[in-house]
């Protein structure tokens, strides 16, 4: 499973696991629910074993992130690899979301 | 001369794209290229073959999508081939990659990956098929 959602003290944490190419990324769309249900609140990514991300995979953090900034949470992405970092500078993703190491 | 000349015929169904990456893995590992362009070839492959899949043929025709890799000494291309709809990838408007995420539409990165990946990106329509060809200098 390359999405693993869990609730936590204020908020929702969402693991990423392996790679979430255009197939996963379908896959994870429709499991994302909880996460836009809980968009008032902090959302934690996970992304310490995140191995490679396309642009369906980006189009997930964008949807939940347009999700926050309408219902007023907060989107934290952490532990991306270094290849990923790259991808999220080339898209301007990198300036959309908090990015930090745990 | 070809250092290295193979190709791979997917069905337009994006659950083959592991294929793809299985395909693009093995070219770098026989060309001995590190693994952050291979990664980077990796992507911009899979996001111009997944254009392909979703836009070439309309919903419910089957077709295929053919990738030719060749490469020499100094450059690795890949030709992308399909009999869809003829459209030039390369027309597409840049994305602002600067806007705020309440501003930014939600499609549209594909492309924009696939240029920023690649060192240059050329479409034809020829016989009756989009040709893409995608060039990265190693």
């Amino acid at each position: 499973m390359v999405i693993e959602i869990k609730e936590r003290d204020g908020g929702m944490t969402a693991i990423l696991n392996g790679r979430l190419d255009t197939p996963a990324a379908v896959k994870a769309q429709q499991e994302i629910g909880p996460l836009l249900e809980n968009a008032d609140k902090e959302i934690i990514f996970d992304c310490a074993n995140l191995e490679y991300i396309s642009s369906s995979g980006l189009r997930l953090f964008l949807t939940i992130r347009k999700e926050a900034s309408v219902k007023g949470g907060k989107i934290i992405i952490e532990n991306i690899n270094d290849e990923i970092r790259k991808v999220f500078m080339m898209t301007g993703f990198f300036n959309l979301f908090e990015i930090r190491n745990a | 001369m070809a250092r290295l000349r193979q190709s791979l015929t997917l069905p337009n169904d994006i659950n083959t794209i592991p294929q793809l990456s299985e395909f693009i893995e093995g070219i770098c590992e026989e060309l001995n290229l590190d693994m952050s362009t291979t990664m980077n070839l990796n992507l911009a492959l899979e996001e111009a073959v997944v254009n392909v899949m979703e836009y070439a043929y309309p919903t419910d025709v089957q077709g295929d999508v053919t990738i030719n890799a060749i490469a020499n000494d100094t450059h690795l291309v890949f030709i992308i081939i399909d009999s869809g709809i003829p459209f030039d990838p390369t027309k597409k408007e840049e994305v602002d990659t600067t806007l705020s995420a309440e501003e930014r539409p939600i499609g549209g990165l594909g492309i924009h990956l696939v240029r920023e990946l690649m060192d240059s990106v050329d479409y034809e329509y020829r016989d009756c098929k989009n040709i893409l060809t995608l060039s990265k200098n190693i």
